[in-house]
């Protein structure tokens, strides 16, 4: 008989977390969908092909593999092809290091590539950089599959005929000639915001050569920048011990930043009890990484942030400008003591914290939020920052479209952007290119034949190479000088927007770096070889900046979004919208990369798509649904109408959003006429461009919506596998981290049970001791931090590029067959009542879920000693290895899934299909639908020569980088040669998630070692390990989250109002005020032993836990 | 009554019976012989674009391994000379020598030289070349005398057994590393393989990986 093991359930009072409405609620449907490692449709041919159908295609393709095995029988001849000359440096068989730099609107991110046999494979943050720590972000992780898109443009494209792209030189130079007779009065170039000096000097060649011709610049999610010239703000996160983010989500890679993540992360490492900690405070009205961070977050609509900063201002004595003679209404406080109270012990911190307390606004607030913000920050918090005006600045998007609609311009450069698909809306952006098409010529350089390059809007279409195949130089977040320099030639021949310039200002095309080496001459003085010589090396030039950083207090405002004081109060017939660059997507421009589309957003972790994000209230005051159904998401799709114009999207129901706001991200919604073009992208999500104004481009008011009566499934991956609560995330304040500094390891079940005694002994590491049989000369572990972890998916994607992960498509996402090894967990916590709110209820009843706490947690194979996986493979396929990893042998794998069954983590990944070499649209065709051959190369040349790429019927999961384990140990051992120093030295061996983490959350090393950092890690007081009690003795351990809550008083209470909920401890400490038989009812017998070690004493309301139990 | 059987098919059962024996046997020595590497790999010898020969070239000349495969100490992959290493000599030496026009062509045109694999791992095997050599590991091991081969041949099985027998014995394999690229030595009378393996082994801290993540990943 089948034994099911009950899981004991979760303690009645403290937090409950949770990862999903469903789970919340925990239906009947999602009850189902739990209690399977794979769910219905992972597991079982439940498609639209009858059983029948799916026998007669495997009678096909067995037959086909038949004919082919034969031929496999004999050892096929193979041959190695050295080069003709060798080339410098490479060694067969060795990677390449070489500095690069990712150019990105707000600042580039400095990297470093590593190349095989000349093909890059893999992006990493550049460590030698002083302000990073050499980790990277999602964008610079994915990069790399955009270089190997097979739907990029490849060839000159001529009024709809593909040319040659040696007539590209031909093309230049007639254009050339034009803008010398014309002397470019009626030329318009539109570019994108590189910062790159090169750019910026081969700009001004142009207007010294050509006095009248127009240069525009334009980024779709620097709108309210580039309308107002307005120079970058950076806040000096590492000098600020309390911070207010008024809806700036400074922990991501659009508005923040790696520096800025780093700062900030850096204030929160808390080693011992006592040690120091920031404080954040957030304002916004969607759930961001930076407000999941947060100690205290209040969900606000976006357009009250103003109202919110006025009063903010009022209370602090700070004096605020009148907006045409009206003053900014306040908020109600009066009404409203939550918000009262928010708002006073707020303002006293900030007071108390003078000098080191810090306000940030968003990009997206108006001018008057950024003026007040600037206003407190001078008088009251005197915060530290410091600001760096972009490289240059030319005409922006509404200049440029009134140039055109004047009739005055005849040729349209366009280099890099996409203003067809992403103008503001209001500018008729279609039309005016058409216009200068049918009398003049519009030039587009593009990285796809996409939206811009149609026939009948562009005339000659030219590819573009990507940044790792060109040179070229760009500035940092901070201004740092960065050099980009090529990895491959261009793969299809294309030319890059500095070589554009660079022919029409009349110097030649090359693949060398004399552009760029002239700028750097201007910049360098002197003989520069050996400064050009380390500058190409380093990736960056640690001799003065750029764009020197302007003093600090002065930089009052970013950004000119007209003045807003709205006087209609949000209603649910009167909402507003809020648009913003997408955490995977971004602006668009990666919607054609399959990494970042199959990549779970870190909040609503939604795939394939975008979503209109509402709060429950919202959702219940207009109607709406989102269904779970055979665990798809089936969401009520909305007609939302803003700014004139009206857009459709499904919605999503995210806890934590404001009321009577709706979010939607851009960067969907793409359409390419060509059939080869945006195979990825076409067709996915709505295009929230199409409500965007240049008047109103990120928050409008007075949004209606209305119910369509359709239904759009969703493909959201955060129920797929769910470990059902049980203390997997735990975090206390900063407070308990005092008074019991191994609060973390006593929470959950671990309160209650004896330590495990596992009559199994480790045969190669027991008690921290090596055995003496055939010593082993490492174990490894891993320990993440989750209070620095902010949730970016950096790490998942790093894993995907140096692990070979495949993408399943949008319908394996549904079917719970993501691949991903590294999952970021995301829970939502709210205090329980269970009074209030009974287990099953109705949804719609429960509007307290809007307000919740969140928190993340990165979970792969934690390489169990004990692992469940392990006993259960009938095939020996996982195996244990003496230095603790939990191996996988591919080959011996015959796909029972038993392991992945067994697994409590639920981290092992089954390829139910041939996702390399199969069309994602038609897996289920098999052997008789093949991917087109230049796909299949184009993987090829892209994958980790060092990893194996599996087939389907097999099963995978993390390795601990076990690729780059072997290969650190090799090179010890070569490095030993005739001796015994064999131990690689700590830290020589980074994991692709840990390399890539900005935040510095990850560390992975030899826990043998007392004094490697990873042991360090462990010996904290925070670190404890998920799911111990099952005795599986993880070696991937956990650092508990700590929050920092403000604890200022007044009289006898407190004064934050939402003190009770900021990081109580779950489980554990205040486990046991509640009822213990009815907390345990369903936990077995014996698992309710008297614990040996001292479990903690409940503690009443915010007074110091103690240690010691009275079990 | 009709006779539903004729009388040949009385000695049906047994010819089938001898039948499937036949098969089964055929079947079973087939997988026993042709399917394994003894057959599939040892032996290997096939015939390359230019008919190099080791024999004269290290015999013979005396030349050192690493003169053409130049980073085997430092790389997993043992490189295979380019054009350009032959023709250090063969611009000079043997410059006409009909059986060398391919290099030459290959010189003059850019074109490399496609030479036939004789040793090949699965693609799921991640061998690695440098911690052999650096580690005591000669050449030889794996092989054989190419010192004194014409045309390379396959000497070993490489099946995953030849790997494991040594990395779980490794003092039976293990030399000097003065001595690793001379193929042509023995262990001496003094020291025999056995001790000298045993203190090497122990020096070093010889410890070859056995789990399949060492070779597998």
């Amino acid at each position: 008989m089948k034994r099911v093991f009950q899981h004991p359930e979760g303690p009645v009072t403290g937090k409950k977390y949770w990862r999903s409405l469903e789970e919340y609620s925990d239906s009947a449907e999602f009850k189902q969908w739990l209690d399977r490692e794979f769910p219905d449709n992972a597991s079982e041919f439940t498609d639209g092909q009858s059983r029948r159908s799916f026998l007669k295609l495997m009678g096909a393709s067995m037959a086909l593999a038949g004919i082919g095995s034969l031929a496999g029988c004999r050892r096929p001849e193979a041959y190695v092809v050295p080069l003709v000359k060798t080339p410098e440096w490479m060694v067969p068989g060795r990677a390449l290091l070489y500095a690069s730099a990712m150019p990105r609107r707000r600042g580039a991110q400095p990297l470093i590539v590593t190349t095989f046999d000349g093909r890059p494979v893999k992006i990493e943050g550049n460590n030698l950089y002083p302000q990073s720590n050499g980790g990277s972000s999602t964008f610079a992780q994915a990069s790399i599959l955009d270089l190997y898109d097979p739907d990029r443009s490849k060839t000159l494209i001529v009024e709809g005929v593909a040319k040659s792209n040696s007539e590209i030189k031909t093309i230049l130079e007639s254009l050339r000639n034009q803008l010398v007779a014309s002397q470019g009065k009626d030329v318009l170039v539109l570019l994108d915001e590189a910062n790159s000096p090169t750019q910026a000097r081969l700009v001004r060649e142009l207007q010294k050569q050509f006095p009248q011709i127009n240069i525009a610049v334009y980024e779709p999610m620097m709108l309210a920048e580039q309308l107002n010239n307005a120079p970058k703000a950076i806040p000096r996160f590492e000098k600020a011990d309390v911070i207010l983010s008024l809806d700036c989500d400074f922990l991501n890679f659009d508005e923040g930043g790696l520096q800025s993540i780093k700062s900030f992360t850096d204030k929160r490492r808390v080693k011992n009890p006592g040690d120091p900690m920031n404080r954040l405070y957030v304002v916004e009205n969607r759930y961001t990484n930076t407000g999941a961070v947060a100690d205290h977050r209040l969900r606000l609509a976006a357009s009250q942030v103003i109202n919110f900063a006025a009063t903010l201002a009022q209370k602090l004595g700070v004096a605020v400008p009148a907006v045409n003679g009206k003053p900014v209404p306040l908020l109600d406080l009066a009404a409203n003591s939550f918000l009262n109270r928010w708002l006073t012990g707020l303002a006293k911190d900030l007071q108390a914290n003078s000098g080191k307390a810090m306000i940030v606004a968003g990009a997206h607030q108006p001018a008057l939020v950024h003026q007040i913000v600037a206003a407190i920050n001078a008088s009251v918090t005197a915060a530290p920052q410091a600001a760096v005006a972009s490289a240059f600045t030319g005409l922006n998007i509404v200049q440029a479209a009134e140039l055109i609609r004047s009739g005055k311009i005849s040729t349209l450069i366009i280099a890099g952007g996409n203003p067809v698909y992403n103008a503001p809306n209001d500018l008729d952006w279609t039309n005016l290119q058409k216009k200068v098409a049918s009398i003049g010529k519009v030039y587009r350089l593009g990285f796809h034949n996409d939206e811009s390059s149609e026939k009948g809007l562009a005339n000659i279409q030219l590819p573009m190479s990507h940044f790792l195949e060109t040179w070229g130089d760009t500035l940092s977040e901070d201004g740092t000088l960065l050099s980009i320099q090529p990895m491959i030639l261009p793969l299809f021949g294309g030319i890059s927007t500095t070589q554009l310039l660079g022919a029409l200002a009349g110097f030649a095309i090359t693949d060398g770096p004399e552009l760029v080496s002239e700028t750097f001459k201007q910049v360098a003085g002197g003989d520069i070889t050996s400064a050009w010589k380390k500058f190409v090396h380093d990736g960056f030039y640690s001799g003065a900046r750029i764009a020197a950083p302007v003093a600090a207090g002065n930089v009052a405002t970013v950004t000119p979004v007209p003045v807003q004081i709205d006087t209609v109060p949000l209603s649910p017939q009167s909402l507003e919208l809020v648009i913003m660059a997408d955490y995977k997507v971004d602006d668009g421009r990666y919607s054609n990369n399959g990494w970042m589309q199959e990549l779970p957003d870190p909040i609503t972790k939604n795939t394939w798509g975008n979503a209109a994000l509402i709060s429950q209230k919202t959702a219940n005051d207009l109607n709406l649904k989102s269904v779970l159904e055979k665990g798809i998401y089936q969401s009520d799709v909305i007609r939302i109408k803003a700014n004139g114009k009206s857009l459709e999207a499904p919605i999503l129901i995210v806890p934590g959003h404001a009321d009577n706001s709706i979010s939607l991200s851009v960067g969907y919604g793409r359409v390419a006429s060509d059939a080869h073009g945006l195979r990825i992208a076409s067709n996915l999500g709505a295009n929230a461009y199409a409500l965007r104004s240049s008047t109103n481009p990120y928050i409008t008011t007075g949004v209606t919506v209305e119910k369509t009566g359709k239904r759009f499934d969703l493909a959201i991956t955060q129920e797929h596998g769910s470990m059902e609560g049980r203390a997997l995330v735990r975090e206390g304040t900063v407070e308990d981290f005092v008074a019991v500094p191994d609060f973390a390891k006593h929470q959950g079940m671990d309160a209650h049970i004896p330590e495990n005694i596992s009559i199994h002994k480790n045969p190669y590491f027991e008690n921290g001791q090596h055995s003496s049989i055939r010593p082993p000369v490492h174990q490894w572990g891993m320990a993440i931090d989750l209070n620095t972890c902010i949730g970016c998916n950096t790490c998942t994607i790093a894993c995907q590029s140096e692990n070979n992960i495949p993408i399943v498509g949008k319908e394996q996402v549904q079917n719970g067959r993501e691949m991903h090894w590294l999952r970021i967990d995301r829970y939502f916590s709210s205090k329980r009542d269970a009074s209030k709110i009974p287990l099953g209820s109705n949804l719609d009843e429960v509007i307290e879920l809007d307000d919740t706490e969140m928190i993340f947690q990165p979970m792969a194979c934690v390489h169990c000693e004990n692992a469940p996986c392990e006993t259960v493979c009938p095939v020996n396929a996982t195996v244990h290895s003496e230095e603790g990893l939990n191996v996988m042998a591919y080959n011996r794998c015959i796909g029972t899934r038993y392991c992945a069954n067994n697994c409590p983590y639920k981290v092992r990944r089954f390829n139910f299909f041939d996702y390399n070499k199969r069309p994602l649209d038609s897996l289920y065709l098999g052997p008789l639908a093949d991917r087109p051959r230049e796909d299949i190369e184009m993987m090829k040349l892209r994958s980790n020569p060092n990893v194996t790429v599996r087939m389907r019927g097999v099963m995978e999961k993390c390795t601990y980088c076990v690729q780059r384990i072997e290969t650190a140990k090799i090179d010890q051992k070569v490095k030993a040669a005739a001796s015994d120093n064999i131990k690689v030295p700590d830290q020589t061996i980074t994991t692709a998630c840990q390399q890539a983490c900005p935040a510095d959350a990850i560390v992975f090393g030899d826990i043998s070692d007392p004094n490697s950092r990873v042991s360090e890690w462990k010996a904290s007081g925070r670190d404890y390990s998920v799911l111990s009690y099952l005795n599986t003795k993880p070696r991937t351990s956990y650092l508990a989250r700590l929050r920092n809550p403000n604890l200022m008083k007044e009289g006898a209470g407190f004064i934050m109002p939402d003190i009770d909920d900021v990081g109580k401890m779950s489980g554990g400490v205040g486990h046991h005020g509640g009822d213990h038989s009815a907390a345990h009812g369903h936990a077995p017998e014996g698992e309710h032993a008297h614990p040996t070690t001292p479990a903690v004493q409940p503690a009443g309301h915010r007074t110091p836990v103690q240690g010691g139990g009275n079990h | 009554m009709a006779n539903f059987f004729p009388k040949w098919t009385n000695k049906l059962p047994v010819q089938i019976l001898i039948g499937v024996v036949l098969i089964a046997t055929f079947n079973v020595l087939g997988i026993w012989y042709w399917f394994t590497p003894k057959f599939t790999r040892v032996g290997y010898q096939p015939e390359q674009p230019i008919p190099f020969s080791h024999a004269i070239h290290v015999k013979q000349l005396g030349m050192d391994c690493r003169y053409c495969h130049s980073f085997v100490e430092v790389s997993g992959h043992s490189n295979i000379p380019t054009t350009q290493t032959c023709m250090n000599c063969h611009s000079h030496v043997q410059k006409d020598n009909p059986k060398l026009a391919v290099l030459r062509e290959s010189h003059e045109k850019g074109i490399p030289i496609k030479w036939v694999k004789v040793h090949q791992l699965p693609d799921y095997v991640y061998f690695n070349h440098s911690v052999h050599v650096n580690r005591g590991v000669s050449c030889v091991s794996c092989h054989g005398q190419v010192n004194e081969m014409d045309v390379v041949e396959h000497v070993k099985t490489f099946s995953m057994d030849f790997c494991l027998e040594c990395h779980k014995n490794p003092e039976h394999a293990v030399r000097k590393n003065e001595d690793v690229f001379n193929l042509d030595w023995k262990p001496g009378r003094e020291q025999r393989q056995e001790s000298l393996g045993k203190n090497l082994v122990h020096d070093w801290k010889v410890n070859p990986p056995i789990n399949c993540a060492g070779c597998h990943r």
